[in-house]
């Protein structure tokens, strides 16, 4: 019964996975005329040496990092604020709150190049009218401040996973506890700390990860958004793997850095699933 | 207690409920400003669209944009019929593939199980662009590249092993009794799992097609590498293609395309929000 599934993954996956290990140790570059060539061990260390690389994976670990500490975060908070809060108003309320994740990414990425444009966008607009700066700003244009832009996109896009998540896990924390708490007359923060936390713990392990995973693989808001510039600054792996492959059209190189990424992922996984085994 | 104690306690507890919902308020503020900014902007005029001062709402409502869209310079109901069709294909088949695999991964006893299920939930955690370099020479030797099929192909990278995890956590949940009683009547094994485990689980299959509908709905980069004719383009490739123009941005009318791209996904989503978490979390309790 597994049969057609073992097949159709077997091609779609497995063949695509081994032709990435083989074509990352060839000099492979699909606009050359020429066959491919055996040079082993030399993409890799060309990776070592490049500039580029290691500006993305800083990259990746910044956006990805940061956006999903944020996010976690805000989804805490407002899974907190609404707790308890039943009746038909804070249902539609609570509808309300995870909207964001109904948007297409790439929605999400023109929706704010739209509110952050220097012409017309309102950000700008509300931050010159209330005096905090003086000239419209063109904020996806500048290095230091792209990063932090298209992150706040994706915090917005994101955090309504989390609140979802807690939400669903708080409700399912047994009154008996919380009541029991109550009695000893625990105060909200060392409520929120000692008893709610706890329960949360396991949610939030399995909900970042899927999430740093999913953000790892971005490619959708950043693209439409910047596409990794201005020059690299916002530009992560997944960015810089597709302009390899698909601006200079290095499959060889593109490949190596894959293989490269997936070892790094699945020692992060690992070390995440045993975070999650002791206790 | 004193009355007055009461009172004091009385004007905390309500300050505190106050201090709640203008928190409450905020959170409501940044989650659907940016959303109602979209549906403002695509009732506007090009003009008050660009201009420095934004309007709250459209003060000229207008319908151009959306009639736009429909009109003769870019094929946007063919890049929505696209989108429409690779989603739901690819959904149909992940969860037609998928459904025999869960129910061996959730029931039957053999020896590579574990083996399975780790290699699928692995393939589900794939980064798509390692895959991207391989599945395109793939695509490029079997003259699939530029076509639907070769889309779908691409989707169901994705779509398959979320689904067989997926379907396993919903057929997990129907007690093996039922199933025991159509085994002692004789019915061959894929018989029980055709005529008594889906009808139970119709309900997981459908939610489960529309989290594989939803995340290729969401895909750009396969779109963007896989098709080189705009026709045959899914609708945010095609956004991205026709609107990133660095000098000419038509927000209003881009933001009508917004809208269009977004409904779809909006509807898909507040049909299957119940089971929201448990899709998104499936596989990975059972893998830790």
């Amino acid at each position: 019964m597994i049969l057609p599934t073992i097949l159709v993954l077997a091609i779609v996956v497995g063949y695509p996975i081994i032709y990435t290990l083989v074509l990352s140790v060839q000099d492979y570059n699909l606009l050359n005329i020429d066959p491919a060539v055996f040079v082993g061990a030399e993409n890799y260390r060309n990776i070592l040496t490049d500039r580029i690389f290691w500006q993305s994976l800083a990259n990746t670990a910044v956006y990805t990092f940061g956006s999903v500490g944020i996010a976690t975060l805000i989804g805490l908070a407002m899974a907190l604020l609404m707790e308890n809060l039943g009746g038909a108003g804070f249902r539609v309320i609570r509808a309300l709150l995870v909207t964001p994740w109904a948007v297409p990414f790439v929605v999400v990425a023109f929706l704010f190049r739209y509110m952050y444009a220097q012409k017309g966008g309102i950000i700008n607009a509300m931050l010159t009218g209330l005096g905090i700066i003086d000239d419209p700003i063109s904020w996806l244009n500048v290095a230091s401040l792209a990063m932090p832009s298209v992150m706040v996109a994706n915090i917005w896009a994101m955090a309504p996973f989390f609140f979802l998540l807690l939400s669903a896990t708080l409700a399912g924390i047994p009154v008996e506890v919380i009541e029991s708490a109550r009695v000893d007359r625990t105060r909200t923060w060392s409520m929120i700390y000692h008893i709610k936390l706890p329960y949360l713990r396991n949610p939030l392990l399995i909900g970042s990860l899927l999430m740093i995973i999913a953000n790892f693989n971005d490619f959708a808001k950043i693209w439409a958004m910047t596409q990794g510039g201005p020059g690299y600054s916002t530009s992560t792996l997944v960015i810089y793997v597709y302009r390899v492959a698909f601006e200079n059209f290095e499959f060889g190189y593109a490949s190596a850095l894959g293989v490269l990424w997936l070892a790094l992922l699945f020692i992060f996984a690992l070390a995440y699933m045993r975070a999650l085994r002791t206790d | 207690m004193t009355k007055q104690e009461n009172g004091q306690k009385g004007f905390w507890r309500h300050s505190a409920r106050v201090v709640q919902f203008v928190a409450i308020g905020f959170a409501l503020l940044w989650t659907l400003a940016p959303v109602y900014w979209m549906l403002a902007t695509s009732f506007k005029s090009e003009l008050e669209a660009t201009r420095l001062d934004p309007t709250l709402w459209p003060h000229d409502p207008t319908l151009a944009n959306y009639i736009g869209l429909a009109g003769t310079s870019l094929p946007f109901p063919q890049f929505f019929l696209n989108t429409m069709v690779d989603c739901l294909l690819t959904a149909v088949i992940a969860v037609v593939i998928g459904t025999p695999a869960a129910y061996a991964l959730s029931r039957a006893k053999f020896r590579l199980r574990k083996p399975f299920g780790y290699t699928v939930l692995i393939f589900r955690m794939l980064p798509m662009v390692v895959l991207l370099a391989p599945l395109y020479l793939m695509l490029l030797h079997a003259r699939l590249l530029d076509t639907h099929f070769g889309l779908i192909v691409g989707f169901t990278t994705f779509g398959l092993p979320f689904a067989v995890w997926m379907i396993k956590s919903f057929i997990d949940a129907v007690p093996i009794e039922i199933e025991e009683a159509a085994r002692v009547d004789g019915y061959p094994r894929w018989q029980v799992v055709l005529r008594v485990v889906v009808p139970l689980i119709v309900p997981g299959l459908l939610t489960t097609g529309t989290f594989v509908f939803m995340d290729a709905w969401n895909n750009l980069i396969y779109p963007l590498t896989f098709m080189t004719t705009l026709d045959k383009q899914t609708l945010p490739a095609a956004l991205v293609l026709t609107f990133t123009g660095q000098f000419k941005t038509d927000w209003g009318g881009m933001m009508a395309a917004a809208t269009v791209t977004t409904l779809p996904l909006m509807i898909a989503f507040f049909a299957v929000q119940r089971s929201m978490v448990r899709g998104l979390t499936a596989g990975a309790v059972a893998g830790a």
